[in-house]
């Protein structure tokens, strides 16, 4: 892969998409420790909190023999007031050959890569990209089905503020698949239809028709700020549980990004689902983190 | 008021160039002859012998129109000036062709006393450039609670009334501002965004931030504010103008105020009339302002009003940052762009068809009418405040602004049409023809910007 980033997958072709869950295939195949980036320092700078994207990008950069650096935010001196610019400029001169990084902030991965020469990926921004994640679940459809092409795939929530959602949209419009948005108008704006994409706002007329279910974390700031009337208005319009799992044809699988909130946008039922692929979807995060960085760094 | 005294005693002889007067209904070669300060007389040919020692503009190819005033400036002093200083953005006006600016409030502090508006007003006679007619604010500190002194602020030299850069969010605070100045002829000049709606937005909220993930601010925002100042307008009959309007629905809202009598006028942006909310893409920094860059339905519908005359007056929202406050992510990054010296070249961009006479009402006419100032005219006895422009392709390079602002999203832009001279009360305080300096007795107090010192910073 040509790129020097991985910011978003916007910019990443099929081909190179193919390549990426390819090697991620192989990762998972033959999980055995590598040197593509040995003696390369990798940083990872975690602006938000964040427990399994953290810990299986530190696991891929050790599995692939990098020296790899935690910074926390929150005691550096980009808290004192350093710019981006400058902080880049310290890691680069220090010979970071790669960062990893999560904001708050939509864009700010963008701002990083403007002034680091090194590599950059984004570990999630805002409610704008989560590259990684929208591999991981690629690379989950594509072993449960063989295929990305063709298939149906529900997202159903918050779309609006969901960088998960955002990043597998072009994702899957990339290798041809179809995606259905669901949920209320104040989470999912029309404006976000496109081609191959559209927007539904009744869950139960969807998930007969899909091959699998994206369902999203609900946060509690978006119950109190009027987007949604209440969590039980909100479950009995977009919940799955076990009676709308029953709407679901033979074979489809159910997929969460998590952390996923119990009771609200999902009951137990679907943690017990035979088709629940959320362990699948986390063993992937590694493999597919190590195909990123191996194809950017090395 | 003015800034720049008259050149006692000096003649100017401005020669051959397409003068611009709608107010005389003139659009014709001609020579114009400067006395003291004033236009004295236009004529199809002067003959030297008829002013003895008058300097002369060779202005054939130009065009000669009443200086322009830019109702809408950030001029950041007192209180700001490593973003800017009366002194480099009066700079920045007469290298843009403008003769005068209308400066807003927002400085540290807010020119919310007459002390605070004679300063300005005493800077900007120092610095010698352009004219500067200071807006004051609506409420104490801008803060949007307690009444600014109305009548001190307009005998200290306020042409308007405006806390630009916020909304006053409370009805009730500009309800009565608006009574207790109702019979003051400076007019109230509204900032629209609604507080709840345009909450944490960064730019539009529309299709592009729904892909781009960016929190948005929707045209509602804007719309309900400009809908709720107008009926406040007419509750309270007092004179009202809307600055910078970016949606058409503003304008719709505009126009309906009118028809129902209300004394409204309305102004759109260089920025507003070209650009769109795209320019968002890959997250830089370039197309942040308030209120946002909209979409290309409104964009259209801004043009369409600029032609049709419902557009009253345009004005750049001069609003010059430092490179550093331009930078980084983009919550953190500052909010406008330098304006003055990409205007005249923007607006034939966004209206190549706009007949000129209409350009002169728009920068000119208008704008004396909307502040109550002298110019906007070259009849005899009128202020000798003259823009010239040329229309000649040139590109944008924001390193050559005189400004200390130099981020705007025109940089690198082709524009067709920029100002060449610039003349106020007489004195030629910019040249910009490309050759030496004229010499001219004219201003000995004053100074003349050229292109030659532009390219020397």
């Amino acid at each position: 892969m040509a790129p020097r980033n991985l910011l978003d997958l916007d910019d990443v072709s099929a081909e190179e998409l193919v390549a990426l869950l390819d090697r991620a295939e192989a990762f998972h195949r033959d999980p055995s420790p590598r040197r593509a980036l040995a003696g390369i320092p990798v940083v990872n700078l975690f602006f938000e909190p964040s427990t399994r994207t953290h810990t299986s990008f530190a696991i891929a950069e050790q599995r692939l023999g990098a020296e790899v650096v935690t910074i926390d935010p929150s005691d550096s001196s980009m808290v004192k007031g350093e710019s981006i610019a400058d902080t880049a400029i310290t890691l680069a001169a220090m010979g970071v050959g790669g960062i990893v990084v999560r904001h708050k902030e939509s864009g700010f991965p963008y701002v990083l890569a403007r002034s680091f020469p090194g590599h950059v990926v984004n570990a999630g921004d805002g409610t704008h990209a989560h590259p990684t994640q929208a591999l991981l679940d690629l690379l989950t459809l594509r072993q449960e089905f063989g295929r990305i092409t063709g298939l149906r795939v529900a997202i159903v929530g918050d779309i609006a503020h969901s960088r998960v959602a955002r990043s597998n949209i072009h994702g899957l419009r990339a290798l041809g698949a179809e995606t259905i948005l669901v949920g209320p108008p104040t989470l999912l704006p029309d404006a976000m239809a496109q081609e191959g994409v559209s927007v539904e706002r009744d869950l139960d007329a969807v998930l007969p028709k899909v091959d699998a279910v994206m369902l999203l974390r609900i946060q509690r700031e978006r119950l109190d700020s009027a987007l949604v009337p209440s969590v039980a208005a909100y479950a009995a319009d977009y919940q799955l549980n076990a009676r709308r799992l029953g709407l679901l044809r033979d074979g489809a699988i159910v997929m969460h990004p998590g952390p996923y909130n119990r009771g609200v946008e999902l009951t137990d039922d679907v943690l017990d689902f035979p088709g629940c692929r959320y362990v699948n979807q986390v063993a992937n995060g590694v493999f597919v983190r190590m195909a990123v960085l191996e194809a950017l760094c090395s | 008021m003015s800034a720049v005294r008259g050149s006692n005693g000096a003649k100017l002889i401005l020669r051959g160039g397409r003068v611009v007067d709608p107010t005389q209904g003139l659009d014709a070669i001609r020579d114009v002859l400067i006395e003291h300060g004033r236009i004295a007389r236009i004529a199809d040919g002067i003959a030297a012998n008829e002013a003895p020692g008058a300097a002369e503009l060779d202005l054939r190819g130009a065009i000669v129109a009443p200086g322009f005033i830019d109702p809408h400036v950030h001029l950041r002093e007192p209180g700001q000036t490593h973003k800017e200083t009366i002194t480099s953005g009066t700079a920045a006006a007469v290298a843009g062709g403008f003769t005068a600016v209308a400066a807003m409030p927002n400085t540290i502090p807010a020119l919310d006393t007459p002390e605070l508006i004679r300063t300005v007003i005493e800077r900007a006679r120092a610095a010698a450039l352009a004219r500067v007619y200071p807006i004051a604010a609506i409420t104490q500190g801008r803060a949007g609670k307690e009444l600014a002194p109305y009548n001190l602020l307009v005998k200290a030299g306020a042409v308007a009334f405006s806390d630009d850069g916020s909304t006053v969010d409370d009805a009730r605070v500009l309800r009565r501002a608006a009574l207790y100045a109702r019979d003051l002829a400076a007019p109230f000049i509204s900032h629209c965004e609604e507080a709840s709606l345009r909450a944490g937005g960064l730019m539009n909220e529309g299709e592009t931030s729904a892909r781009l993930g960016i929190g948005g601010s929707p045209r509602l925002a804007e719309d309900l504010i400009v809908a709720r100042d107008l009926l406040i307008a007419g509750d309270t009959r007092k004179r009202w103008h809307i600055a910078h309007l970016s949606t058409g629905r503003g304008l719709e809202l505009v126009k309906w105020a009118r028809s129902q009598g209300i004394d409204a006028t309305c102004e759109v942006t260089p920025h507003h009339l070209v650009f769109t909310d795209a320019l968002f893409a890959g997250f830089t920094a370039r197309g942040r302002v308030c209120p946002p860059l909209r979409t290309q339905e409104d964009v259209a519908a801004l043009r369409a009003g600029v032609r049709d005359g419902s557009v009253d007056v345009l004005a750049t929202d001069h609003a010059p940052h430092t490179a550093s406050d331009k930078s980084g992510p983009l919550s953190e990054t500052a909010v406008g762009f330098t304006g003055l010296e990409i205007a005249v070249g923007a607006y034939a961009y966004a209206l190549p068809d706009l007949p000129l006479e209409r350009l002169v009402v728009l920068c000119s006419t208008n704008v004396a009418k909307l502040l109550n100032v002298e110019g906007g005219t070259l009849a005899p006895g009128s202020i000798a405040d003259v823009t010239v422009l040329r229309d000649e392709p040139w590109v944008v390079d924001p390193d050559a602004f005189h400004s200390k602002g130099k981020s705007t999203p025109f940089a690198g832009m082709k524009l067709p049409r920029r100002a060449i001279a610039t003349i106020v009360g007489g004195a030629l305080v910019y040249d910009g023809m490309g050759r030496e300096p004229l010499v001219m007795r004219a201003h000995e107090n004053g100074r003349t910007i050229t292109t030659t010192e532009a390219g020397t910073r």
